[in-house]
């Protein structure tokens, strides 16, 4: 199982929701997705990548053939997927001290939801809901959401700075460049991996090390 | 309700695993989907890596829902555990459902780059085009899957076992993934440059600079850049 490749943690959630209340569910996404402000909580959370939030009619899980059999279901279910950095418990509670009513309105209408405030039972509903990843790949592991939002900023910057580096005096120049340096504080800032990657990298290396018997028990 | 959200696509499947088992293996399809995907974590990097545009993606074997037997916030719940005098029939009654799948899925969710338009279709002929062989031995145990033999046939079958998004959020970057692994390898290297050339003379730092712009080529993606999934400097 790895539920972290590199800086990014997988989180995903399934609850049951009663059919006759997950269009309510349904109309409060809409409406955020409609009205963006009011998901101007989620986006002071900069230690997210990507999240996502998936209802599942009780009739709706995929039939793809006769002789699958059909689900019969009381509920339907309310999946969550999320891409973080951090761990588990920063995630967690910082979605419970930043956006607590932003929280219990997604989940509101979900069976027994234990409402993001107390943290101790929110926690329990969470781990007692959360499946564990089985394989999970990052395109960027050594980064968090933050440096892939800062690098972009870099990027355009020194592109912009150079269409006029060969301009003026080598003084001029120079006054440019710390300007540069100066606009970029909040974004510069080099990356290094975290002590385990991915679960691969980890094997990947512990072989390695093995190979040149550099860890214990390990080829002579 | 929409996959898209600016550049960036949620793609959302689940496909149901074969009830059964391999008898030669003497292991449940389920797991043995299981197995294959536990075994990529231990190759030195994720297939994956070769699917291009993808951002971030995760496989998981759902196996059954979840019963809610812990207790909720809801005010039935409440007044149902706090008060024993109340008839076992009527408590009962206020408890959830016991629900069960009667197949296992296997669940592949995925962000990519997919362009304003959101092209599903192009990323899965894409990762087919990448990963075939992949593919067919994960996928080989789902129902449905005895179709497939092409990247549209492939594509074909991953929209029928695809769900939509409720929500979708970005909190990161929806430019094309060789945009992204270009910022982030300059972004490194004008950091290194700052220190390495501090306290230069304005004559010298310029001259370094064109040295260092010449090296990093900022404007082309293709090289110097970071690849895809990589984990060491």
């Amino acid at each position: 199982m790895s539920n972290i490749a590199g800086k990014a943690y997988a989180m995903n959630v399934i609850t049951p929701i009663r059919p006759y209340t997950a269009w309510v569910n349904k109309l409060i996404f809409w409406i955020a997705l409609k009205f963006p402000s009011t998901l101007r909580g989620l986006i002071t959370l900069s230690l997210i990548h990507y999240a996502r939030w998936v209802i599942i009619g009780r009739n709706q899980f995929p039939h793809l053939d006769p002789s699958q059999p059909k689900e019969d279901l009381n509920y339907s279910y309310m999946l969550f997927f999320s891409n973080f950095n951090g761990s588990w418990d920063q995630y967690v509670d910082s979605f419970t001290f930043s956006i607590p009513d932003g929280l219990d309105m997604f989940w509101k209408w979900n069976i027994r939801y234990s409402k993001s405030v107390a943290l101790t039972p929110f926690h329990e509903y969470i781990q007692y809901n959360q499946i564990e990843t089985l394989h999970y790949y990052n395109a960027y592991p050594l980064a968090a959401s933050n440096d892939i939002k800062g690098a972009k900023t870099v990027k355009d910057a020194l592109i912009a700075f150079d269409k006029d580096a060969q301009a003026g005096t080598d003084a001029e120049f120079l006054q440019r460049y710390h300007a540069l340096l100066r606009g970029l504080q909040h974004d510069l800032g080099d990356m290094y991996p975290t002590p385990i990657v991915t679960m691969s990298a980890y094997q990947v290396e512990k072989r390695r090390q093995w190979h040149a018997g550099k860890l214990n028990g390990g080829r002579q | 309700m929409d996959n898209v959200n600016g550049n960036a696509y949620a793609l959302t499947i689940l496909s149901p695993i074969k009830n059964g088992f391999i008898q030669a293996e003497e292991i449940a399809y389920a797991d043995k989907v299981r197995d294959l995907l536990q075994g990529w974590n231990m190759l030195p990097n994720s297939p994956m890596t070769r699917v291009p545009q993808t951002y971030l993606c995760r496989y998981f074997v759902l196996d059954d829902v979840y019963t809610e037997s812990l207790p909720g916030a809801g005010a039935l719940d409440t007044f149902s555990d706090l008060l024993p005098y109340i008839p076992d029939f009527v408590r009962r009654g206020a408890l959830p459902k016991g629900d069960h799948l009667k197949s296992k899925y296997l669940v592949f969710s995925c962000n990519f780059h997919g362009g304003p338009s959101g092209d599903v279709d192009a990323y899965l002929r894409g990762m087919w085009n990448a990963i075939s062989d992949r593919i067919k031995e994960v996928w080989g145990y789902c129902y449905g899957f005895e179709q497939v033999n092409d990247a549209a046939s492939f594509a074909r079958y991953m929209k029928k076992c695809q769900l939509t998004a409720s929500l979708f959020f970005v909190g990161s970057n929806d430019e094309p993934l060789e945009e992204q692994l270009k910022a982030l390898y300059l972004k490194q290297e004008l950091a290194k440059f700052a220190v390495a050339n501090q306290g230069l003379s304005a004559t010298v730092l310029r001259a370094n600079y064109r040295d260092f712009i010449k090296r990093v080529a900022p404007a082309n993606p293709s090289a110097p850049t970071w690849t895809a999934g990589m984990y060491r400097l």
